[in-house]
């Protein structure tokens, strides 16, 4: 049987349904997000942890430097389970008439590596004696079609190799097809991995292993042993280090998945937020409204205590109804998009569990929002006291003059109409508050996801049009001259080419190490500019080098301090810095051509060339032509690279737009609800002055004014915060390798104002329409509205 | 202006739930003359005095005023007859808490003169309120909100006035007041006044009283010598 109470309860509820639907389903939304996007990254998570075990990926590769020892000591240390001695090399492919920039890693024959093992996808793992069979890596497997028994070339000094493609393989090292840290994003055109035997690496390179991968014991992290490797390695004359969670492939992995662990707390804490707002707003007036009812509850003996739980339970209502399916909604969405993200970059392994901690929090968290909005207004009805409460009306308050009119005294001729919709901003201060609040939260919302695609869409702009002024690059097989690179220009379409000369170097400073790329450019180079920390452009300097800001820190150096950089052969150099630059991508390494020259004593090759186009010219038809000459090792057009980037852009704006009607949901019902409450305070308000002659469109437009005043007065409030916390959002993603700097278009400004206004005007609409319902009779004869 | 009402009934709800608030009922009350309505709770004074107003409609019969048939009228002369023949007063004021005592008044005056608020404060001089103008709801007595109101009702010079138990949350000596104000004001200007009341004593300051009960009128009495509010007890 229902008690009266719980009766009177659920009979309010349905009275005031849209209200506590919009409450309702923001709670869902918040909760929902939250279950999805922490099971999601704790899947995803564990599918990467799960992977790399699996796969034995290493914990510490060392490139460079005396390969053996390096081993034998690695080895030795306890804590080590695997090391594994191999050879790697980027180095020029051919399929069919593509050339890329590729890269070889020797895998031993017969037997899986002990560290980095492949998964075979199709076809088998090369066996003994099949020295010219090679295993492709699925992306580019994927890219050029190959299949078992197909075949590629592999340039070994001046001669195409033809190898026959035995199988396709996933790597846990290749998940993300990067090149390494620095060059994230590369063209399946210009980029792919095949897994060759030691034999033919040693063919490649002329000479033997340079690199060894490491697997700890169990597969964890040693933050310790990987110091004490790292540094023997670097004795022993390594030149490339990087750990598991620096290693590019996996490292963009976990930015990325970052994001989703960001995601988990940052939206559904705003939803939360919104719906206790929401609830708060609305249950403070149920109060108000229901004062004489209280003050009869407790006249007739009814306890505080019960009272307070009686109002507690218009939070606890719909705080259960949205959190639970919201939760098992969030919890199903998260294996779905766990799958879907996985299958997308063809991770081996999937791991999909079921977390009840994430339901039991996700459930809690809703009914907590929603508890906590009830628990004031709650209080405030178990202290109502009776006598107050039953003789009925509860005075009205002092009115006062707007802070408008005040600000600017002309305002006090205006209609009185108009006056009153002044003050109506003011008549409920912490109405009005929580009404901006909900604007702030929304734009919040909105400028997070829209900051995120400004933000990227001007970092690549200035990336690739504003500081990488080339329009292609030309790969050459092997050190060329300078001279060969200024020839370029012989050829039809080609207007001006530069010298490039790109190499891995090791930078040390303050006993701290950063690896990254050191690029050699002509001194008065065209093809790229270097935007100063500070925001100006500079010139190449022409003495010292220019280094990526992120270097700053990690290593502790300013300008005028000298580094030492370590090249692949070993030989160190030690200029002076000569500035830091603001790079969006990488954290790279720059010296004019002559400085280097100075610097090593000797004329520096090219490995590639920077060109620009002649206007009008067909690009396909050029990398034709270029790539045909044999010494051309890979041709990237920079508008590829750019078109691959901008597709990836899809992604973001599939977000946003999921973003922004979640927002929008967010912000309807916030909106709805204090607007429905302003509405239902003034019944008795709009009853009167339809009964002294008042048009009902008359009244609509003062309460949709004024309504929409509060909501304006939120909207600056709101792209304040807004983007605040879009810049606090972005930064967690910063790193080394991406430098997020909020930019945020003047339109979007303008576009979420808009939209929030046309939410707060369409959330207006129910309101407005009870307006039309009022009847005037019954309301004006009623002793409290 | 005259009222007229032929065979007036007005039904709540339908079926056996139906509740007759008025039955049948006949009255005309010529242009001027002090009415009050007297009856218990639930004898139907308000929703007489509602369907005058044309805030609610009548489910059976005619109410003409000034020979115009409210029936017949679209909801933009309901308005239009509401704003220029028709001035309320309520028991509970339904002051604009937001707005002074002369922004109330004004925003009445507003809807049919132009000098809204001059027109204002002369009324709320009239009344005794000269000195309160720019005071808010809330700074203002029960006596002096119920004064704001009636000036809210005059303002537009109505010559319909109704008011509902415009004494019902007033002490004694303020509600003579109000009462003394009414009829002085109402005399002024020539007003058919309906005045809904609980209180018989009040009965004596009206040129006629009509007694409801269970929606029906049960008496109809003229009062040849109307007292001055000022000289009633209670």
């Amino acid at each position: 049987m229902v008690k009266p109470l719980h009766r009177k309860l659920i009979r309010d509820i349905a009275r005031h349904k849209p209200q506590f639907i919009a409450i309702t389903l923001t709670i869902f939304l918040g909760v929902a997000i939250f279950g999805a996007a922490f099971d999601s990254y704790t899947n995803l998570v564990a599918s990467y942890d799960q992977t790399a075990v699996n796969y034995r990926f290493a914990n510490l590769t060392i490139a460079g430097g005396d390969t053996e020892t390096i081993a034998a000591f690695a080895g030795s240390d306890p804590a080590v389970e695997s090391v594994e001695i191999r050879t790697t090399a980027d180095v020029p492919l051919r399929v069919d008439d593509t050339k890329l920039l590729g890269r070889a890693i020797s895998v031993p024959a017969g037997d899986q590596p002990m560290v980095n093992q492949l998964e075979i996808m199709t076809g088998s793992y090369p066996a003994n004696g099949d020295a010219n069979v090679v295993l492709v890596e699925d992306h580019m497997a994927s890219h050029f079609d190959l299949a078992p028994g197909d075949s590629l070339d592999i340039l070994i000094g001046d001669t195409w190799q033809h190898v026959t493609v035995g199988g396709v393989a996933l790597s846990p090292e290749y998940i993300w097809p990067a090149r390494n840290r620095q060059e994230l994003l590369t063209t399946p055109d210009n980029f792919g991995v095949v897994f060759v035997s030691e034999e033919l690496a040693e063919q490649i390179t002329g000479e033997g292993p340079n690199e060894v991968a490491v697997y700890y014991a169990a597969g964890e992290s040693d933050e310790e042993v990987s110091a004490a490797l790292s540094a023997e390695g670097r004795e022993l004359g390594a030149t490339n280090i990087y750990t598991r969670e620096e290693q590019a492939s996996n490292n963009a992995l976990t930015e990325d998945v970052k994001g989703l662990e960001e995601m988990a707390i940052f939206f559904p804490m705003m939803f939360l937020a919104a719906a206790g707002l929401a609830a708060y707003v609305m249950l403070s007036r149920l109060v108000h409204s229901q004062r004489p009812h209280i003050g009869t509850f407790l006249a007739n003996g009814f306890t505080r205590r019960q009272v307070l739980v009686h109002y507690l339970g218009y939070g606890i209502v719909p705080g259960l109804i949205g959190s639970i399916p919201g939760a098992i909604v969030g919890v199903l969405l998260a294996r779905t998009i766990t799958r879907l993200y996985t299958g997308i970059l063809s991770i081996p392994l999937t791991v999909v569990d079921f977390y009840p901690t994430t339901l039991i929090a996700a459930i809690v968290f809703g009914l907590v929002a929603s508890l906590l909005a009830a628990l004031a207004p709650a209080l405030v009805a178990s202290r109502v006291v009776p006598a107050e409460a039953m003789r009925g009306e509860t005075p009205s308050g002092g009115g006062r003059r707007s802070l408008l009119e005040r600000v600017f005294p002309p305002l006090r001729k205006v209609p009185a109409a108009w006056r009153m919709t002044f003050r109506g901003v003011g008549r409920n201060p912490r109405r009005t508050i929580y009404t901006i609040i909900g604007v702030v939260l929304s734009l919040m919302l909105v400028l997070v996801s829209w900051g995120l695609i400004d933000t990227t869409r001007h970092l690549m702009d200035r990336q690739f049009i504003e500081i990488q002024r080339e329009d292609a690059t030309v790969y050459f097989a092997g050190p060329t001259a300078t001279e060969d690179v200024a020839a370029l220009v012989d050829i039809d379409g080609i207007s001006s080419a530069e010298p490039a000369l790109t190499m891995p170097v090791a930078i040390s400073a303050n006993e701290a190490h950063y690896e990254t790329a050191l690029t050699v450019l002509q001194d008065d180079t065209e093809m790229h500019r270097f935007a100063n920390v500070d925001g100006g452009w500079i010139d190449l300097p022409s003495n010292g080098v220019v280094l990526g800001q992120a270097t700053r820190d990690l290593l502790d150096i300013k300008v005028g301090d000298t580094v030492a950089m370590t090249v692949a052969e070993g030989d160190t150099i030690r200029p002076i810095v000569a500035a830091f630059v603001d790079e969006p991508l990488g954290t790279m390494a720059y010296v004019g051509r002559a400085h280097a020259e100075a610097l090593t004593g000797s004329a520096l090759p090219a490995t590639s060339a920077l060109i620009s186009y002649d206007e009008g010219v067909d690009a396909k038809v050029l990398r034709n032509t270029i790539t045909d000459i044999p010494r051309v090792a890979a041709f990237e057009d920079a508008q590829v690279l750019f078109d691959l980037m901008q597709r990836f852009m899809v992604l973001f704006y599939a977000f946003v737009g999921v973003m922004l009607v979640f927002g929008g949901a967010m912000a309807f019902a916030l909106i709805f609800n204090a607007m429905s409450v302003n509405i239902a305070e003034r019944t008795r308000e709009v009853a009167t002055l339809l009964a002294v002659g008042t048009e009902r469109r008359s009244i609509s437009r003062y309460i949709t004014a004024e309504n929409m005043l509060v909501a304006a007065m939120g909207i600056p409030l709101g792209l304040i915060i807004g983007t605040l916390a879009a810049g606090a959002a972005l930064s967690s993603f910063n790193s080394d390798l991406f430098t997020f700097k909020l930019h945020i278009q003047p339109t979007t400004y303008l576009f979420a104002s808009l939209a929030i206004l046309a939410v707060a005007l369409i959330s207006q609409i129910p309101g407005l329409r009870a307006i039309r319902r009022i009847s005037i009779p019954q309301v004006v004869k009623e002793r409290s509205a | 202006m005259t009222i007229k009402m032929t065979g007036v009934w007005k039904t709540f709800g339908e079926g056996h739930t139906a509740v007759h608030a008025l039955q049948n009922i006949d009255l005309a009350n010529p242009q001027g003359e002090f009415t009050t309505i007297l009856g218990p709770s639930g004898s139907g004074k308000t929703t007489l005095l509602n369907l005058v107003g044309a805030i609610d409609d009548a489910t059976e019969g005619h109410i003409e005023v000034a020979g115009v048939d409210l029936a017949g009228l679209s909801v933009d002369e309901l308005v239009k007859y509401r704003r220029e023949n028709v001035g309320f007063v309520f028991q509970f004021f339904n002051l604009i808490p937001t707005l002074t005592a002369l922004e109330n008044v004004e925003l009445v005056a507003d809807l049919t003169a132009s000098n809204g608020a001059e027109r204002a404060a002369e009324v709320l001089d009239r009344v005794g309120l000269g000195d309160r103008m720019t005071h808010f709801p809330a700074q203002l007595s029960g006596g002096e909100q119920q004064r704001v109101a009636i000036a809210r009702a005059l303002v537009k010079e109505p010559p319909i006035l109704l008011c509902d138990e415009p004494t019902g949350e007033l002490d004694f000596e303020t509600g003579r007041m109000v009462l003394d104000l009414l009829q002085r004001v109402s005399r002024e200007l020539s007003q058919t006044v309906l005045l809904v009341t609980h209180n018989a004593a009040i009965g004596d300051m009206a040129d006629r009283v009509l007694k409801l009960r269970s929606g029906e009128i049960v008496e109809d009495v003229h009062n040849d010598t109307p007292i001055d509010a000022t000289e009633l007890t209670w």
